[in-house]
């Protein structure tokens, strides 16, 4: 029974980080859109007048979207034309189950291992529920009974094969390398260090194998510059074309589950998951009381620097609207003032005299924290990459995944086997 | 035959010919004027048109000299313009120069003649004009604008000389002189609106065209009249799909330079309310495909059973119609449809604008008895041509009794009214044909505006009507039809290209 | 990486290596992004972007916003309906209908005077045609919006009512 619960909560868990760093990121792209272009970006949208910088606006969207009408093409089929964008959020969702987001934490007693479902040959359920995402895309542009929809769809098939074999060909090395297919065996390899100061990351012991799957990462989640089956120069919008409403949103939302879950794999694989580097989970046991102290002191410090810039915003742009937007300075310096307040207050409880099960907790804690830094980190990579590169021409696409990532994950495999063998 | 030169030009004329057509002649355009027209009398008022003639002291007026042997003209050296400048200076004097809201502005000889040899600052400020009656109306067609008249007299001369009626004339000398009627009489003979044609500038307007377009915005279409039978010439003056009005084209065997003013109202009839735009069955509207059933069952089970023409429709559609009927007896519609009085000017007393071609082609007509016997003996469908025949009480009677009768009009005539299926035709504005006028000349008229609503041309619903009697001759086009028509009436011309001044067959000699 | 396929012209320029393996001039151009993202963040203020509603561009004293109609003493047009404007138009934009003006002195009027907004490309020949000083594109007013096409069709009165505060 208890299994079951803590399931359900690592579930929870990740439901909660997929669907808030979804609203996060949607506000990151549009906002580092528009910062990138040298645009101001959204920041119409409020709740009484307050902005949050934007923030208000994917929220705002969410409510156009539900009370948008559903607009559907006629000659749809019906049944697959609605299991479509299900379909593509689930699978996005479900690749969760494998990825470990923490060490363990001791819940009375009992060590919960923080990962929903430890699969012996998690590595492989990665790489079946990646190319599930496809059907759904696929199913997508077919029911749609639209030309573009399904050149859309089409365009996804043939991009996804192409890249999966060069994902999978990457991640074999990484196999090779620690000789599990279980991510949380993996992860925990990474936490080890190559000559006494070298974390011993995905990305240092396979260079070549960690660009070879950013790559195909960014192909497999339909992202710029791999986003042809949307393709909205030529195909209009691909294969969510005829898609409205609430099914539209979940293809929205799907695109940065995806996201999250791309970044999730680079930061799991190559980037040692949740491990920090250089403070392995006893080191951080046993010094608990030290770094969660100095942790508050910090997020005092920097609370109050961002409050401080706050101030001296509201001091230099006093009634420059004339309206309810003047106070949003003032709010924000409120803000982060109560958060250096929380976070001094906690000083009071006299954190560096914690026990051992608070310790367990902060080393949980903090792992998930670095865990959920790294993939907000990556997730921004995806963002960054789209605003900077223009899209691939089709030829171009193919040409790259078969004549060049190809042979190149074979040499990576090849060359990794040999020096595994010899060491 | 005198030898004489201009501008260094040698150039040998008739005797008695005017130095006005010697120089035009010469010039390869006309010398600027007012008053000079080539129908009308000779005044020499406007003085515009003066000439240098060597070994004469002053210059002279080119409309009211003749030429003589030897002599040596100068129209374009500066002694010459700078003159018609001067006097063109003169006639603006007092004019207003309100053309923006001048219907003839666009087709104004002060305009022009502006345009051509003013090009000066006016030395007149506008207060020292003498004002007169503005906006005078003085006949049923006629509008008069006395600030804005040059005196050329040429609409005097025109109701002294062309009608003989003599309404308008100049009162008052010098500054104050004014075109005008006498106190009482109105300008109301039937050829009034040529007065606005001659009239070089904003003067006489049509009261009829006042304010509905700017000239310059019109597009042309050549066309005949078919107010009567003598076919005049006329030009149609349309925009957008709407007739503004008609006006005279010069055709010295026909009309000359003239139409009557019955005539250039002939277009109202085409943007009439009451208009076929669809094809009625049994009174009610159908559209083109649905009327199809309807047809095949009255016309291709029986077939004909008489075949009415009228002398309103076109040489080809009369021919059309004759191959159409076959065997069926054929008539040609009442024989004393369209009568009205004539003159012996230009208006025929015969009002239809093609009885000759009825003739030409061998088509009989009858009178109301012998028609509505006809009908009544019919053995099959009846397929009336335009024409209205049942304005004829006899032919209406008829008509009434037959349930299998099929009109072609373009009118919700008593006809319309009484037929079983009635078929929208095209005005003769609206497509392209050929009248035959009272002494036989053969004239083309052209497609000037689009078909009204869903109407289509007549001798497109009669070739469609032998399709559905499965008659082999079906036409692809007017040209088809035309050759066809060409070898029964007039073998030596080419229907297609008919001249401008049109064909008479047997050769021009009257 | 060769790009067989190219138009001419465009693979002409001989690649270094290190532009030919792509990956670093990617780094190259995030870190050009990069750039300007950072500099936007500390910079808020420097940004191009105008807060529309409440910042406005100004425009000098002749640029052509919609047109009005002048007015005589009376109040009525000073148009007499001569057309000139409709026919000089690029865009066939205005549609006038004459009448007879009860006073002979005017003699014709406008009875109907429609601009399309939507068809106007606001290039002023229409105030240079007028003899009468009757249309000009004055009022500055550019903020033209309307629900429907058939509003954007203004009639006489409104171009003589000229207001100015930019709504329909």
């Amino acid at each position: 029974m208890t299994i079951v619960f803590d399931t359900l909560a690592k579930i929870g868990f990740f439901f909660v980080l997929i669907m808030g760093l979804v609203v996060v990121l949607i506000w990151m792209e549009r906002k580092g859109a528009a910062f990138i272009q040298d645009r101001t970006g959204p920041n119409r949208a409020s709740i009484g007048g307050v902005r949050l910088a934007g923030l208000v606006h994917p929220v705002a969207d969410v409510f156009k979207l539900l009370f948008k009408e559903d607009v559907a093409p006629a000659n749809r089929h019906a049944a697959l034309y609605n299991l479509a964008p299900w379909l593509v959020m689930t699978v996005a969702m479900s690749t969760y189950a494998v990825i470990p987001f923490g060490d363990y934490l001791t819940v009375a007693g009992r060590r919960v291992p923080l990962v929903a479902a430890d699969l012996s040959v998690g590595l492989l359920y990665v790489l079946a529920i990646a190319s599930l995402a496809t059907y759904g895309v696929v199913m997508a542009g077919w029911a749609s009974n639209n030309k573009f929809t399904f050149l859309g769809g089409i365009r996804a098939t043939s991009q996804m094969i192409s890249y999966e074999i060069s994902m999978g060909l990457a991640l074999m090395g990484l196999v090779l390398v620690f000789s599990s297919l279980r991510l949380t065996d993996i992860v925990a390899g990474q936490g080890d260090l190559i000559w006494g100061f070298l974390p011993k990351w995905g990305v240092v012991v396979q260079p070549l194998g960690f660009i070879l799957f950013i790559v195909a990462v960014f192909a497999e989640t339909n992202r710029n510059p791999f986003d042809l089956p949307e393709g909205e120069s030529e195909i209009v919008a691909g294969f969510h074309l005829e898609y409205s409403s609430m099914k539209f949103a979940l293809f929205f939302m799907a695109e940065y589950a995806h996201m999250v879950i791309g970044a999730s794999l680079i930061a799991t694989f190559y980037f040692g998951g949740y491990q920090i580097p250089w403070l392995p989970r006893p080191l951080i046991e046993a010094n608990a009381g030290l770094i969660l102290t100095l942790k508050l002191i910090g997020v005092a410090l920097i609370s109050m620097m961002i409050a401080m810039l706050f101030f001296r915003r509201a001091q230099k742009e006093k009634g420059k609207f004339g309206d309810a937007r003047d106070r949003e300075p003032v709010l924000g310096a409120g803000l982060w003032v109560l958060v250096a307040g929380g976070a001094l207050a906690g000083l009071v409880l006299k954190p560096w005299t914690i026990g051992p099960v608070g310790a367990d907790m902060v080393a949980s804690l903090l792992q998930v924290m670095a865990f959920v830094a790294k993939v907000v980190f990556f997730a921004w990579l995806f963002i960054w990459v789209r605003w900077t590169l223009p899209r691939f021409r089709y030829d171009q696409l193919m040409h790259l995944g078969w004549k060049v990532w190809l042979p190149l994950g074979l040499a990576n495999l090849v060359v990794t086997a040999l020096v595994m063998a010899i060491v | 035959m005198a030898k004489l030169t201009i501008d260094g030009k040698e150039i040998e004329v008739p005797d008695g010919t005017s130095l006005f057509d010697a120089c035009r002649d010469a010039r390869g355009e006309d010398l600027p004027h007012f008053c000079y027209h080539p129908d009308l009398s000779v005044a020499g008022v406007c003085r515009l048109c003066q000439v240098e003639v060597e070994g004469m002291p002053k210059l002279t007026i080119a409309c009211n000299t003749g030429v003589r042997d030897g002599m040596v003209v100068h129209t374009r050296n500066e002694r010459v313009t700078r003159a018609s400048k001067q006097i063109l200076e003169m006639h603006l004097i007092n004019h207003p120069v309100d053309c923006p809201i001048c219907d003839q502005a666009g087709e104004c000889g002060l305009q022009n003649q502006y345009m051509a040899h003013g090009l000066y600052d006016t030395k007149v400020e506008k207060v020292d004009k003498v004002h007169k009656s503005k906006a005078q109306v003085i006949g049923p067609h006629v509008i008069l604008d006395q600030e804005r008249c040059v005196l050329c007299s040429r609409c005097v001369r025109f109701c002294a000389e062309v009608t003989g009626t003599g309404e308008m004339g100049i009162f008052n000398r010098g500054d104050r002189a004014r075109i005008g009627t006498a106190p009482g009489v109105e300008l109301d003979n039937d050829y009034s609106l040529n007065t606005v044609d001659i009239c070089p500038v904003g003067a006489l307007t049509s009261r009829d065209f006042r304010f509905q377009k700017r000239v310059w915005m019109l597009k042309a279409a050549d066309s005949v009249c078919p107010g009567c039978a003598t076919g005049c010439n006329v030009r149609i003056d349309h925009e957008a799909g709407r007739i503004y009005r008609l006006k005279p084209r010069y055709n010295p065997e026909v009309n000359g330079r003239w139409m009557c003013d019955k005539g250039r109202m002939t277009y109202k009839a085409v943007h009439d309310e009451n208009r076929l735009g669809d094809p009625l069955v049994g009174g009610k509207v159908e559209t083109w495909d649905g009327v199809a059933g309807t047809l095949a069952k009255l016309v291709g089970e029986g077939g004909f059973g008489l075949v009415v023409g009228s002398p309103y429709q076109s040489l080809e559609e009369i021919h059309l119609l004759k191959s159409l009927g076959k065997d069926a007896p054929l008539s040609g519609g009442l024989a004393d449809s369209g009568q009205g009085t004539g003159d012996d000017l230009l208006q025929d007393a015969d009002q239809t604008p093609n009885r000759k071609g009825l003739e030409l082609l061998g088509v009989a007509q009858h009178d109301g008895p012998a028609l509505a016997d006809l009908i009544r003996n019919a053995a099959g469908s009846v397929l009336i041509l335009g024409g209205d025949p049942a304005a004829d009480p006899t032919v209406a009677a008829a008509l009434t009794e037959k349930d299998s009768v099929i009109y072609v009009g373009t009118h919700g005539d008593k006809t319309a009214g009484l037929a079983k299926v009635v078929l929208p035709g095209c005005m003769w504005a609206e497509k392209a044909g050929i009248f035959v006028n009272r002494n036989g000349r053969l004239q083309e008229f052209k497609q000037a505006v689009a078909r009204h609503g869903n109407a289509r041309e007549d001798w497109r619903i009669l070739s469609e009507l032998m399709t559905v009697r499965n008659n082999p001759d079906v036409p692809g086009s007017l040209k088809g039809v035309r050759d066809e028509l060409a070898g029964s009436v007039a073998a030596d011309v080419d229907l297609n290209k008919l001249p401008a001044r049109g064909f008479l067959p047997g050769g021009e000699a009257r | 990486m060769s790009f067989e396929g190219l138009p001419k012209g465009s693979g002409d320029k001989k690649r270094s290596f290190l532009e030919s393996i792509y990956l670093w001039e990617v780094l190259r151009g995030l870190g050009v992004t990069a750039g300007h993202l950072v500099r936007n963040i500390l910079h808020t203020d420097d940004m191009p972007t105008m807060q529309y509603p409440e910042e406005k561009r100004v425009y000098g004293g002749r640029f052509r916003g919609r047109h009005r109609l002048m007015k005589r003493e009376d109040g009525s047009p000073k148009c007499v309906a001569c057309q000139m404007c409709s026919t000089y138009c690029p865009a066939d934009c205005i549609t006038i209908v004459g009448g007879e003006h009860p006073d002979p002195k005017i003699e014709k009027y406008p009875v109907s005077f429609e601009i399309d907004l939507l068809r106007c490309v606001y290039c002023g020949l229409c105030e240079e045609a007028c003899p009468c000083d009757a249309i000009r594109l004055d009022t500055g007013i550019y903020e033209i919006a309307a629900d429907s096409r058939e509003k954007f069709v203004v009639d006489k009165d409104f171009l003589l009512t000229n207001d100015t505060d930019g709504t329909f």
